[in-house]
């Protein structure tokens, strides 16, 4: 890809943004953005500069048909797709950078706590909602055991029941059973140590009394959060 | 009351979890936006039908690439119109097509500060600088920059609308581009940051 000087760049994406970059040159543009961080960057800029302008339209409702629509084209199955979002690396880059600073204060206070003889943890995370609160701790202080410590408790939910999930490197959710979301708790299991040695991030969503019938999440995610490992189980 | 801030933070959590397959967020997603969403593909395509396709395009996309969304980079409200901004102009029909109310976009955005209603309101200062830097430009330049932004009109249509040459309608519209930016440095506008 040749390299464009800067002032080009910009005065190419403003064009793109703005809409008079037209035809083939428009898809010309696209397909060089794709290859082209810096060209995509700037794009980015320009839309953050031009498109709040669109705020001032004034809104006009759609007819209901094309939510119908929507939803009809967005119904597929839903392992499928659940793996596909999963694995997103993207997505988990997102996740690990938004919630960075809030996991990281809570895990310091969390280390700090910790008596001076107390061995340290083989992985930890801190799992918060799409809002950035911090809902639970999960420990792994030993092999075999994980320790689960609520934040912010959930009320008792008489209808639903939480179920903490490991995702691992690739994508594919596995269930690490159903948690009791008003109170502290615990995970023993058979095979919990193979279950999350590749684990990059913990899930917890809500499922239908018992856990998740399909094996898969099925309900709204409360919250999340990536894994930091302190050493090698 | 909700701020505009608040107003944003929850359009980034419902983007959130329409990531992780929440479909009923999703629903709130577009219950919140797609009215906003449909006016601005409305006024580029011209057309219901069109513009009613590209709604349905971009919600989609939006559901398949609500993951990539990144909220350090824009504002949701912001990333969402991008996607069905991009796809309005994909589809736009070649040919002249008539644009009724010149003035209609200068006004909703230059004379009326206060069109859009708080609720609406997301990262207004930003709209604010871009708002107040349009303001800066030179008529033509201004009018020109507005026309193709909220009607999706291309250089030689902006051409034929406006009466002017080709080549000064490009000038008008390369000149303004090159000046917003400098005026959006000058405000502070994250990342115009000069070339």
């Amino acid at each position: 890809m040749r390299n464009l000087p800067a002032d080009l760049k910009h005065a190419l994406a403003a064009e793109f943004v703005l809409g008079t970059l037209r035809g083939r040159a428009r898809r010309r543009f696209e397909a060089m953005a794709a290859g082209d961080r810096e060209l995509a960057r700037i794009r980015g800029l320009w839309e953050a500069f031009l498109t709040p302008l669109s705020e001032a339209v004034a809104p006009v409702a759609p007819p209901s048909r094309v939510w119908r629509a929507i939803e009809a084209r967005i119904a597929g199955p839903r392992e499928g797709r659940a793996a596909g979002l999963w694995s997103n690396l993207a997505f988990w880059r997102f996740v690990g950078a938004g919630f960075a600073a809030a996991s990281i204060a809570l895990l310091a206070f969390t280390l700090g706590q910790r008596a001076p003889v107390a061995p340290e943890p083989v992985l930890v995370a801190v799992l918060s909602t799409p809002e950035q609160v911090p809902r639970i701790v999960v420990e792994q202080p030993r092999e075999g055991l994980l320790t689960i410590r609520m934040v912010k408790p959930w009320v008792a939910m008489k209808a639903n029941d939480l179920e903490l999930w490991v995702i691992p490197k690739d994508g594919k959710p596995r269930s690490l059973g159903v948690l009791a979301g008003d109170r502290d708790g615990e995970v023993r299991r058979a095979g919990l140590d193979e279950l999350l040695h590749d684990g990059v991030a913990f899930a917890v969503s809500r499922e239908p009394p018992g856990g998740s019938p399909t094996g898969q999440p099925t309900g709204k995610v409360l919250c999340l959060g990536a894994i930091a490992r302190s050493r090698r189980a | 009351m909700s701020t505009p801030a608040d107003a944003a933070d929850r359009l980034a959590a419902l983007l959130a979890a329409s990531a992780l397959g929440d479909r009923k967020a999703f629903a709130e997603l577009y219950g919140a936006t797609s009215a906003k969403l449909f006016a601005v593909s409305l006024r580029i395509v011209r057309e219901r039908q069109l513009a009613e396709e590209v709604l349905q395009d971009g919600f989609v996309s939006i559901w398949h690439h609500a993951s990539g969304y990144s909220p350090a980079k824009s504002a949701p409200l912001t990333w969402m119109a991008a996607i069905v901004r991009n796809r309005s102009l994909d589809v736009l029909r070649r040919g002249s097509r008539e644009v009724e109310d010149v003035d209609e976009a200068l006004a909703s955005t230059l004379v009326d500060r206060s069109a859009a209603p708080a609720r609406d309101a997301e990262r207004a200062a930003d709209r604010h600088a871009i708002g107040e830097c349009l303001g800066e430009l030179e008529g033509d330049q201004r009018q020109s920059i507005a026309l193709a932004f909220f009607h999706g009109l291309s250089h030689s249509e902006l051409a034929r609308h406006l009466r002017r040459p080709l080549g000064t309608v490009k000038t008008h519209i390369r000149r303004g581009l090159a000046k917003l930016k400098d005026c959006l440095a000058r405000a502070g506008v994250a990342g115009a940051d000069g070339p």
